[in-house]
């Protein structure tokens, strides 16, 4: 036996040890990942803590799930870009079955499992017995599956009250320690281990990756397994979709949005090939740890969240260059594979190393840029006047709801501009599109590194909510500002005027255009947007309530794009000729609308809506924009970091009822709402006056 | 017979053309209003930029990769084509510049695929990510405003301003749909992604038609964002989003094999006709918009479904007749 054993050797049959363990040069990411705990553990406040350790395989469970799913799945030389979709059709599912049929959660659950499989199933189906492209396969359900969820909620739905025992599943602690649904993750990664390492029909989906021709030739079942493998993929999304709801205690249908390129990304960053024959479960979770200890500590050390995107998707392409090189110069003095004789000469793996080498040094280079720039960051911190204490800046992160929102970069004036006047350390974070889990993810954050006020405009309330409780009992400030979370879990709310205002405001504006009579469209945000659901709620109800004769025909999604907003409304005019007024209630809808209205000639066609004023200047002037309906936003901003100051240092508390800001000077504080004012309505004759 | 064959051939163009007159069928019977001259204006217009990328699109997956990163470039060269025309640049100058930043960011995916060996998903999901992200980090989000006068339309009014943008993307879409024919090169692009090895036997660089293929894919997107973007006063930060997988999917539902050697610009025409005309289809025939994505996905499995359905079909029929 061990004469056997020692042939083997002999004949570099069996791979030495770092081969066997890593086969598809993993050590790479672990050297990426220590590197980057390194860097973050000086750069970040609080990275290297035990509680932030957990908060980290918190937050991966989610894509983690999914990306161990697609790991056997892109073995196999197959992809699956419907998980994400997936995720929203089991959402809302779940919520539906739960809320509306009653079903007990046990139930529903296996319900949603059921329903995995179903999707799952479909691909499969598709993709095994019809032999139809992967890739095209899934674009197709990633659409469907996302469109079944929209259309049965109407995007409006959103189901939240969970019972308790089911959100510890999200949100609770095991031994006041481990996050609970970690153990999901662990218990997956073990089956899916197992199963792939462990048995004929794991080792199978490798021989189906390397030719899939060749394994049906060898007697393996080849549809067969390429079917359960896309089932066990529609599974995992179900699963992954429960931990989502229990962990932002609602379900929405554009739950996990974006998600199945953050796990292919993980696999593929892990060393698995795009076109199958290669992959392990350990590669996928350290690409997965990559990215989300990078995600996690550039937030910890104050970076913009866009840095996050540039950084992983560098990081992708500079692995598989790395791999690709190393390839070459590897199979050279390799063990004894099939591969092809490559003849790579001194000289050149000379290069390739001075290359790898110059790599590192350009990572290690901009890192230590980057803990410069922070520490200079420090330096520059002058004095400031009437809060700071001698050692003590006070920390005000604020957060928006999507980063590159023009709405939300005005209010970002507004706060600088206030964290300058009093000497505020003021960080600037949020997701960069609309996204619950993000925001999650970014106060999560925020607790590790321990900032003194915490400042949301918050996505969703049921979701964000657990979070903000959990900074209020560690002595954190919470405000909310522009959307409100739940009551008690925060401290104040910077209220710049409550949906029912704003649904109020425009439904009037709506009426003084049209002379009390008339019929008019709507173009919203994206169909699911809950803050436009609101209005239009509101809308809705003083229509019914003061204009009888006023007639609300369609509502159309605009996704937030002027250009989409610009084909809806052409459409809607056409569609309904006696529309004689627009309401885009998104920034970026009224200059879309506008611009139809102004290219389809149509001059007895008005638009109002909710907007910024600069954007539509140009269209306010022509007479084409009637009025826009809106609060000054850089002096919400402002607001907000004066309500923060004052929070910590005692100048406002319960039971106040004005506070002084600044420049606006007294505000009228309300129980617990900080009162900016009721909405402004922006036309022709003072629109010169703002600037943002 | 010589028709017969043209018919053959083409077969998968021909059904598709079918099912789209059969939708339009449907709609005139249903809402004959769709069909007003200002509509079907609006429609060719709003989908000249899609079509500009499908075609690119259309090319990269000849040859058997695939580009999603063109969402970005399009939002990349928006922003670009607004900055570079505040600053006063000339019409011409600006058209040339906007193609050129096109064709760069498609030289990148150009050498990461085919030269260093990189998966092209993968290596444009990177560079999509990058893009966008790189876009928002230096614009924050805001819009350009106080744009030139001549820049909507080129400064020719809307109606020849409408009517060139039209124009200029039928030129394209013939020039491509001539040159896949007729030259050279065009077929390259068939031989490439039929069969990667043969092609290289054959002489056929096949790394350097790739990289033809990414570097026009990108030239062609920056078009179309120029295009698109004088039709407005105002450039904004976040043009695109989702325009790769308009692309993709009209260049499939048109009949191109994803896994490259097979198809035509003609069958993308239909494909971006297709799916373009879904969307306000269903407004005008009073369709809730909110089963507006689960009918295009249901249209992206049908189409593929009934291509394989047909070729079973075909091939099992000429058994019958070889027999």
């Amino acid at each position: 036996m061990s004469s056997k054993t020692q042939l083997a050797a002999d004949l570099k049959l069996v791979a030495p040890w770092h081969i066997r363990a890593f086969p598809n040069r993993e050590w790479i990411l672990l050297l990426v990942l220590v590197l980057e705990c390194g860097v973050f553990s000086l750069s970040g406040d609080n990275f290297l803590t035990r509680s932030n350790v957990f908060e980290i395989t918190r937050l991966s469970v989610e894509i983690g799930l999914l990306a161990l799913a697609l790991t056997p799945v892109i073995i196999t030389g197959g992809i699956d870009l419907s998980v994400g979709s997936m995720m929203g059709l089991s959402a809302v599912v779940l919520g539906g079955l739960w809320r509306d049929g009653h079903w007990p959660m046990p139930l529903a659950v296996g319900a949603v499992l059921m329903l995995g499989l179903v999707g799952g199933l479909l691909n499969g189906l598709l993709i095994a017995r019809l032999g139809l492209p992967p890739l095209i396969v899934t674009l197709g359900t990633f659409s469907l599956f996302r469109g079944v969820a929209e259309g049965l909620t109407r995007g409006i739905e959103n189901y939240s009250g969970f019972s308790p025992g089911f959100l510890f599943l999200g949100q609770g602690y095991l031994g006041n320690v481990i996050p609970a649904q970690l153990i999901v993750l662990i218990i997956g990664a073990i089956v899916c281990w197992w199963c792939l390492e462990r048995t004929s029909f794991g080792r199978s989906l490798y021989a189906i990756g390397h030719s899939s021709e060749g394994a049906r030739y060898a007697g393996i079942p080849v549809g067969r397994n390429l079917l359960l493998v896309y089932l066990a993929s529609g599974l995992a999304a179900s699963v992954s979709a429960i931990v989502y709801v229990a962990h932002l205690g609602q379900a929405k249908s554009d739950a996990g949005t974006g998600f199945e390129l953050m796990a292919i990304t993980a696999v593929v960053l892990g060393g698995a090939s795009i076109f199958g024959g290669r992959g392990t479960i350990l590669g996928t979770l350290l690409g997965l740890f990559a990215i989300v200890v990078l995600q996690n500590g550039l937030r910890l050390s104050r970076q913009p969240a866009e840095l996050t995107g540039i950084l992983t998707g560098a990081l992708l392409l500079i692995t598989l260059v790395l791999n690709r090189l190393a390839t070459f110069a590897g199979v050279r003095k390799g063990v004894n594979t099939d591969a092809l004789e490559f003849d790579v000469k001194n000289s050149q793996v000379a290069v390739l190393s001075a290359v790898i080498l110059l790599a590192a040094l350009l990572v290690a280079g901009s890192n230590w840029w980057l803990v410069r720039s922070l520490q200079s960051d420090r330096r520059v911190e002058q004095p400031g006047k009437s809060a700071t204490t001698a050692n003590h800046r006070i920390q005000v992160a604020m957060m928006p709801k999507a980063k590159g929102d023009p709405y939300f970069v005005s209010c970002r004036q507004g706060a600088e501009e206030a964290a300058k006047e009093l000497g505020i350390d003021l960080l600037w974070d949020g997701p960069t599109d609309l996204d619950p889990a993000k925001q999650n993810e970014v106060v999560e954050a925020w607790i590790t590194k321990g900032v003194d006020v915490i400042a949301v405009s918050v996505e969703n309330q049921a979701g964000i909510s657990t979070v903000l409780r959990k900074a209020r009992e560690k002595g954190i400030k919470v405000l909310t500002w522009d959307a409100d979370a739940e009551r008690n879990a925060r401290d104040f709310l910077i209220n710049q005027a409550t949906p029912q205002g704003i649904g109020n405001t425009l439904t009037d504006e709506a009426a003084r255009i049209l002379g009390k009579k008339g019929e008019f469209a709507v173009i919203t945000a994206s169909l699911s947007a809950a803050n436009q659901n609101e209005w239009i709620k509101f809308i809705r109800a003083r229509l019914a309530e003061k204009y009888p004769d006023l007639k609300l025909v369609t509502v159309q999604p605009s996704e937030g794009d002027r250009d989409r907003a610009f084909s809806e409304t052409q459409t809607v005019l056409k569609v309904y000729p006696n529309v004689k007024l627009i309401m885009a209630i998104a920034a970026p809808a009224v200059p879309g609308a506008a611009e139809a209205v102004k290219q389809a000639g149509r001059t007895d066609v008005k638009v109002t809506g909710l907007s910024l004023p600069n954007m539509n200047k140009p269209y306010v002037k022509d007479g084409v924009v009637e009025s826009i309906v809106l609060w000054n936003t850089t002096d919400l901003g402002y607001l907000t970091v004066y309500a923060a100051q004052a929070l910590v240092s005692g100048q406002l508390k319960q039971g106040d009822h004005e506070l002084v800001a600044g420049r606006l000077g007294k505000i009228e504080v309300v129980d617990d709402e900080v009162r900016l004012g009721s909405p402004f309505i922006f036309n022709k004759g003072n629109i010169d006056r703002f600037d943002f | 017979m010589k028709a017969q064959t043209f018919v053959n051939k083409h077969k998968r163009e021909f059904s598709l053309t079918l099912s789209y007159i059969v939708l339009l069928v449907l709609v005139a019977l249903f809402a004959p209003s769709f069909f007003q001259l200002a509509n079907l204006r609006d429609l060719a217009l709003n989908n000249a930029g899609v079509l500009i990328v499908a075609c690119g699109m259309t090319l990269v997956i000849l040859t058997g990769e695939i580009d999603i990163s063109v969402g970005s470039q399009f939002a990349v060269c928006t922003y670009a084509a607004g900055l570079l025309a505040k600053n006063g640049m000339s019409t011409i100058a600006l058209i040339c510049m906007v193609i050129l930043i096109g064709a760069a960011m498609g030289a990148v995916s150009g050498i990461l695929v085919p030269r260093l060996g990189i998966p092209s998903i993968v290596a444009t999901l990177a560079l999509m990510v990058i893009w966008r992200d790189m876009l928002r980090w230096g614009s924050e989000g805001a819009w350009v405003q106080g744009l030139p006068q001549n820049f909507q339309w080129f400064g020719l009014g809307q109606t020849y301003g409408e009517v060139l943008v039209v124009a200029i993307a039928i030129g394209v879409f013939a020039a491509i749909a001539w040159c896949l024919q007729n030259l050279g090169i065009g077929r390259f692009f068939y031989a490439v992604g039929s069969d990667s090895e043969a092609a290289r036997l054959a002489g056929i660089d096949s790394r350097s038609v790739k990289l033809n293929a990414f570097l026009i894919m990108g030239a062609l997107t920056g078009l179309a964002a120029l295009l698109n973007a004088i039709r407005f006063s105002i450039v904004p930060g976040n043009a695109g989003l989702g325009l790769e997988l308009k692309a993709i999917a009209a260049v499939v539902v048109g009949g191109t094999a994803i896994t490259g050697g097979r198809g035509t610009v003609a069958g993308t025409l239909v494909g971006v006709a297709l799916l373009g005309t879904i969307g306000p289809a269903l407004t005008f025939v009073g369709i809730n918009p909110f089963w507006e994505k689960a009918i295009q996905g249901a249209i992206i499995i049908a189409a593929v479904v009934s291509d394989v359905a047909m070729t079973r079909f075909s091939t099992r029929q000429r058994f019958r007749l070889a027999n």
